[in-house]
């Protein structure tokens, strides 16, 4: 069940086209990161999501409203560089985006407690905004985002601003908020997004590279790469390996000898066949995941 | 309505704790009691310089209070339509600039709520202060020279006032046009100048102008009669206002508001 759904997704301006036609859906419950290198597009679509940019052409449509509706009532959104009207308290400006999201006074006044002691800023509540630290604007960017317990959270770089022990706050709560609500979040940092996210989104100059779980997109570009050990000098069993029906190609690395394996069930019984028939001394066999960076270089460089 | 109701309360707290609301009011009481007082004490000022060589005529023209309250109304539109414009420049476009628009506006409120609130907000500002200043002048000129019957200068008050309505209108349109806000205060003065300078080579065509405000107004306090170009000058302002209050918001719907 798709929360979200863009088609043809284009934005150009004069001199450049910052998206170009992207389609992708948001499935509704599901923690989706928006991955990509700097310039790539991520802000703009998040800003169109929001509806602070009118796309060039495309549609955006929530699920059970028109095409390209008015949707900012079920979305709460959190700007990279959010800028508050520093005069105010945290308190004060909780209450006012509450009650300009249309929530009760007294309701906008229990949810901007309750929030504020979610994102850690309880005790900071009646300061002013101008006192705050960085990470502690973006915990009370979080809060502003969600008072209205939006049904989708659109969230552009919530961390990569901030330090070890911010980000790690941060990511614990969005690990927290995915079983309320739906998360979309841009970052160019993919650990990240391995963190917390189930989907992602590989966005590369304006277009979508590649979608999908985890899981699947793994499952696609999986060269894996077994490392063997030796307790002797591999080197002798280079030529042995490479003849083996399930490898295409073995290299040397500092004494370790690395096999990029397509299918590893098949790569492995082959190794381990003719490793125990001619007792080969191995003292290491490690398997290597090809981590979301090798995933991302593969998918751009398509 | 309520949306308003919070944006404007927004504005007004922003513009208190800004200071606003205690130096915009001194500067237009200064501006609006400045000419009529010295004047009054002219001579006296002249007299404490050393006075006039001996066998000097100086006649001092007679000043009667409508005179003395048309000194205060020509600084208050000169000068103070200046500072108007300086507290008004930036309201939406110094918002969206620094980027606190951006979260407001996400947030599901229309567009016409937030004009609507910003006008409101700058308005209360703009006439408590020209209302505030005013009876000062009109207080200074009454110990001073006479005082002006009270209905007189309530009448004059309205249709002066509605002259500042047009400017802080002008002031929140070009705020939708224009992202700077350096931009925003030069559109409008621009705009009021040459709003003068026409009204003043095609005066009598344009006896309708709402430049003609302040002129038709006192001319008022001096006959005591009623004139259709004060009523037309007035209703001219009243429909422009509204007209560029309309098309504020129709340029904020189709702006983008982010950059």
């Amino acid at each position: 069940m798709s929360i979200l759904t863009v088609t043809g997704l284009l934005k150009a301006y004069k001199d450049m086209t910052a998206v170009r036609g992207v389609d992708f859906s948001l499935s509704e419950g599901k923690c989706i990161a928006l991955i990509g290198p700097n310039g790539a597009g991520k802000t703009t679509i998040l800003r169109i999501l929001a509806g602070l940019l009118k796309q060039t052409d495309g549609d955006v449509t929530f699920s059970g409203k028109e095409a390209n509706a008015d949707i900012r009532e079920f979305i709460g959104y959190l700007p990279q560089y959010p800028v508050f009207p520093s005069w105010m308290t945290a308190r004060e400006f909780l209450l006012f985006s509450g009650e300009i999201a249309s929530l009760p006074k007294e309701e906008a006044a229990r949810r901007a407690e309750d929030l504020a002691e979610q994102v850690g800023i309880k005790d900071a509540l009646d300061k002013r905004i101008s006192d705050f630290s960085g990470g502690m604007k973006q915990r009370l960017g979080i809060a502003q985002a969600i008072i209205h317990s939006p049904e989708l959270l659109l969230l552009d770089e919530p961390v990569s601003s901030l330090d070890p022990i911010g980000r790690r706050d941060v990511l614990t709560l969005l690990e927290r908020l995915k079983k309320e609500m739906t998360i979309l979040f841009s970052t160019h940092i993919l650990n990240d997004a391995e963190e917390v996210c189930d989907e992602l989104l590989l966005l590369h100059q304006g277009e979508i590279m590649e979608a999908g779980s985890m899981e699947a997109l793994r499952q696609k570009y999986q060269t894996s790469v077994i490392e063997l050990e030796f307790q002797e000098n591999p080197e002798q069993y280079l030529e042995k390996l490479k003849s083996l029906p399930g490898i295409m190609d073995c290299k040397l690395e500092r004494q370790i000898i690395k096999i990029p394996a397509a299918d590893i069930a098949e790569a492995r019984k082959c190794i381990f066949q003719t490793a125990t028939e001619e007792n080969w001394p191995i003292i290491g066999f490690n398997l290597n995941r090809a981590s979301l960076e090798d995933l991302f270089m593969k998918a751009v460089k398509q | 309505m309520r949306q308003w109701q919070t944006l404007v309360k927004k504005e007004l707290i922003a513009s208190f704790r800004d200071k606003k609301w205690i130096w915009v009011p001194l500067v237009l009481i200064l501006l609006a009691v400045m000419d009529p007082v010295s004047n009054y004490y002219l001579p006296q000022i002249l007299e404490s310089v050393g006075g006039l060589p001996d066998g000097a005529v100086f006649e001092m023209p007679e000043v009667t209070a409508t005179d003395a309250i048309g000194m205060s109304m020509g600084q208050l539109s000169s000068l103070g339509v200046l500072i108007f414009v300086l507290i008004s420049m930036g309201t939406i476009a110094g918002e969206r600039k620094s980027g606190v628009a951006e979260l407001i506006l996400v947030k599901p409120i229309s567009y016409t709520t937030y004009i609507m609130s910003k006008w409101t907000g700058l308005l209360a500002l703009v006439l408590v202060s020209y209302v505030i200043s005013m009876l000062f002048a009109w207080y200074y000129i009454g110990l001073l020279y006479a005082f002006i019957p009270a209905g007189d200068f309530i009448f004059l008050l309205f249709f002066y006032g509605l002259w500042f309505i047009l400017v802080a209108t002008l002031s929140i349109f070009y705020n939708t046009v224009f992202n700077s806000p350096g931009l925003v205060a030069f559109g409008t003065i621009a705009t009021i100048i040459v709003l003068s300078v026409i009204t003043s080579l095609f005066g009598q065509k344009l006896n309708y102008s709402p430049s003609n405000l302040s002129n038709h107004a006192l001319n008022y306090l001096q006959t005591g009669k009623i004139q259709g170009a004060l009523i037309g000058s007035a209703v001219t302002t009243i429909i422009i206002s509204a007209l560029l209050l309309v098309w504020s918001i129709y340029i904020f719907q189709t702006k983008e508001h982010a950059s």
